[in-house]
């Protein structure tokens, strides 16, 4: 790979395991993944295929143990972020790379008001990047209210406690959003707002600090379809406002197929398929993706059938010597059972793990 | 209970069902009420589905709870095989060997230390007696209507998945050979490969018992996929209703066409989501707009629409739409 086309992440070989007293769970199995600069990915996959686990790996999130990292890098920017320690590490989480969760109310505070939580997710950030640089003045400005401890906004009623500076940063962030009356949501407190709202306000936190980089772990699936559109095409317009790539995890492909630029299939722990949306949705080469794709109900039952993948998913606690889906596979070769695919450019730009397109 | 041959299954007659509302005290003196289910009417013919679709809090599963007489319904009538479930004294042990429901989570709805076989025989024995031994005859065919094993049966649930947890779901609401099957998200809380599994499956015991679903879901594609027709609420409120095919194709009202419009679609080519424009969110439902609830949302809304609740007109033959201004959405 050439310099230029360096990718603003990129995962190589990464294998994470939960291991509990009875048995060692691998959720990431040699994992490989790069996230270009400016693009939406979306990661697709049924529950346990280790979406998640990959989501929280990359910001640092995992609870180690019982997590634990086996192999593989995650390098961001050129730096690997594995190798750094818990404090150079918080560095990146918030101002490089942000993360937004599916249920918003548990990610938000119940007890203090927005404009509080959102002032000390720029004030966290702003005394890191601050602590040796010359901008520290311009923190203090912006951060240090009359009270003189930038714990004040977190504790005082927001229209005393909040400096100017910091009231008209956390008031553009909610614009950014599109939240109509950001002097008003301000004051609110996370149950008054309703899930949608909630939602913009994550965003609004995770791009305060435009990160090159945000993660949503299914951000629309506790929301309704009506507000599940409106923020998959605020997230959709941001990335291009904000100059940000958009991890998106989710299991609706057809979520993905709307608002992603590349899909990643996973299965079991394997990334399967790593396309184009357009040429995954035109021609899935992976078993599992054209199951999966045959698996969506489009029409009635008069005109259009269904085709369940038959089977379920394999238990991670035990090893799979071949491929993770041959059991539910119809092209299941006798290689399958023996040894896992890699994952190879079948076509151009199209990489599928299986042994249906050569070693 | 008589069974008079009617060619509708279920109906419900202006049903409502209203919640008081708790807020301290009113200044007025006045309770309020949440208008969960407001004035509904539906027919479910026999052997059919009906889907009924809307967002969290617009009464659908409040309206499923009521047709079940699991919550006393505030006004209105609910007429089942012939009988009116609020007129007369119901036996509720003979109305559930005809009428049984499906809920979303089959993780709390199964008993986590009864044998899934125990689980299918309870309604068995309470409700159709039989002796041991026809009771076990009938719990195996029933779990291989579903599919699954006899070995399975001996399980306990947190030992089966969650697809085959919804299986025994739903042997355990079709082992009193039920006339009429409530379906409440029966699939929403499933993986997809394993959604179109129980879709199918649901399909398939639909034809072979002769069934009548009332399919209650947020997902248009399932709804669309399983129903014949469709009953969108709004509010409490039914605002369309008609032919599933119609509705999915030529949606009339202005709520409908947005419902529709927002469902994603797995077509990168056609990605309506990122051309639509919604206004607004949800009202409340202690405090909702007046005259149509949907009002301040629409983009057809005029002076007329806060005034009165537009009434559900036919437009076509059994094609129903509370809108005033329908003929904008033609």
């Amino acid at each position: 790979m050439r310099l230029s086309e360096q990718p603003l992440l990129g995962i190589s070989d990464l294998t994470i395991s939960y291991e509990t007293n009875r048995a060692k769970l691998v959720a990431l199995d040699h994992t490989n993944l790069n996230i270009a600069k400016n693009t939406f990915v979306a990661v697709v996959g049924e529950s346990g295929c280790g979406k998640s686990t990959l989501a929280l790996s990359i910001i640092g999130l995992l609870p180690t143990p019982p997590a634990k990292v086996d192999s593989g890098a995650i390098n961001y920017k050129s730096v690997d972020l594995l190798t750094l320690d818990s404090k150079r590490r918080r560095e990146y989480r918030g101002t490089e790379i942000a993360m937004i969760f599916q249920e918003p109310l548990t990610s938000l505070n119940p007890v203090y008001r927005v404009g509080d939580q959102i002032a000390e997710a720029i004030v966290v950030r702003e005394i890191r990047k601050g602590r040796d640089t010359q901008v520290e003045t311009e923190v203090m400005q912006k951060v240090y209210s009359t009270k003189g401890s930038y714990l004040a906004p977190r504790f005082s009623r927001p229209r005393r406690g909040l400096t100017r500076l910091l009231r008209d940063e956390i008031i553009s962030a909610l614009k950014l959003v599109r939240i109509s009356d950001p002097e008003h949501v301000i004051s609110r407190y996370p149950f008054e707002l309703s899930g949608g709202m909630r939602q913009r306000i994550m965003i609004a936190m995770a791009l305060a600090e435009k990160p090159a980089l945000l993660i949503a772990d299914e951000p629309t699936t506790a929301l309704d379809v009506t507000t599940q559109a409106q923020v998959l095409k605020l997230m959709k317009g941001l990335m291009n406002e904000v100059q940000t790539s958009i991890l998106l995890i989710t299991h609706d492909l057809a979520v993905a197929s709307q608002v992603g630029d590349r899909i990643v299939v996973m299965y079991a722990g394997d990334v399967v398929e790593d396309a184009n949306v357009y040429d995954l949705f035109s021609e899935p080469l992976h078993p599992y993706s054209q199951g999966l794709l045959a698996c969506i109900p489009s029409g009635s039952k008069d005109d259009s059938t269904l085709k369940p993948i038959p089977g379920t998913i394999p238990d991670l606690r035990y090893t799979i010597t071949g491929c993770k889906f041959a059991s539910r596979c119809p092209h299941a070769m006798k290689v399958c059972h023996e040894k896992p695919p890699g994952l190879i450019e079948a076509k151009p730009k199209h990489m599928v793990a299986c042994f249906l397109y050569g070693e | 209970m008589a069974s008079k041959s009617t060619v509708n299954i279920l109906e419900t007659v202006a049903l409502r069902k209203y919640y008081p509302t708790r807020t301290g005290i009113n200044p007025l003196g006045k309770r309020r009420f949440v208008r969960a289910v407001d004035d509904v009417s539906l027919t479910v013919p026999r052997g059919k589905t009906l889907a009924v679709v809307g967002e969290s809090g617009c009464g659908k599963t409040t309206l499923a709870r009521t047709i079940l007489l699991l919550t006393p319904p505030t006004g209105g009538d609910i007429i089942f095989d012939g009988v009116n479930l609020v007129k007369t004294k119901v036996n509720l042990k003979k109305l559930y060997r005809e009428m049984q429901m499906v809920f979303q989570d089959p993780e709390s709805s199964l008993d986590p230390r009864v044998k899934v076989k125990d689980s299918v025989a309870e309604p068995l024995g309470l409700l159709d007696g039989g002796d041991r031994e026809s009771v076990d005859k009938r719990v195996s065919e029933l779990l291989m209507a579903v599919g699954l094993s006899a070995e399975q049966g001996e399980r306990m649930p947190a030992h089966l998945s969650g697809g085959q947890k919804q299986r025994v779901a739903i042997a355990r609401a079709i082992a009193p050979q039920p006339k009429l099957v409530i379906l409440d998200e029966p699939t929403s809380a499933l993986d997809a490969s394993v959604q179109a599994q129980i879709l199918t499956l649901l399909l398939d015991l639909q034809k072979k018992f002769n069934l009548t679903y009332v399919l209650i879901t947020h997902n248009i594609a399932v709804a669309h996929y399983l129903s014949d027709t469709i009953a969108v609420m709004y509010a409490g409120n039914l605002v369309e209703y008609g032919p599933t095919k119609e509705i999915i194709s030529k949606p009339r009202h202005p709520y409908t066409v947005t419902l529709i419009s927002s469902a994603p679609v797995p077509n990168p080519w056609k990605r309506n989501l990122l051309n639509i424009e919604i206004k607004g969110e949800v009202p409340s439902a202690i405090n909702p707009p007046q005259g149509c609830k949907f009002h301040p949302r629409c983009p057809y809304a005029e002076k007329s629409c806060s005034e009165a609740h537009p009434p559900l007109e036919q437009i076509s033959q059994g094609h129903y739409v509370a809108c005033y201004f329908v003929d904008k959405t033609a």
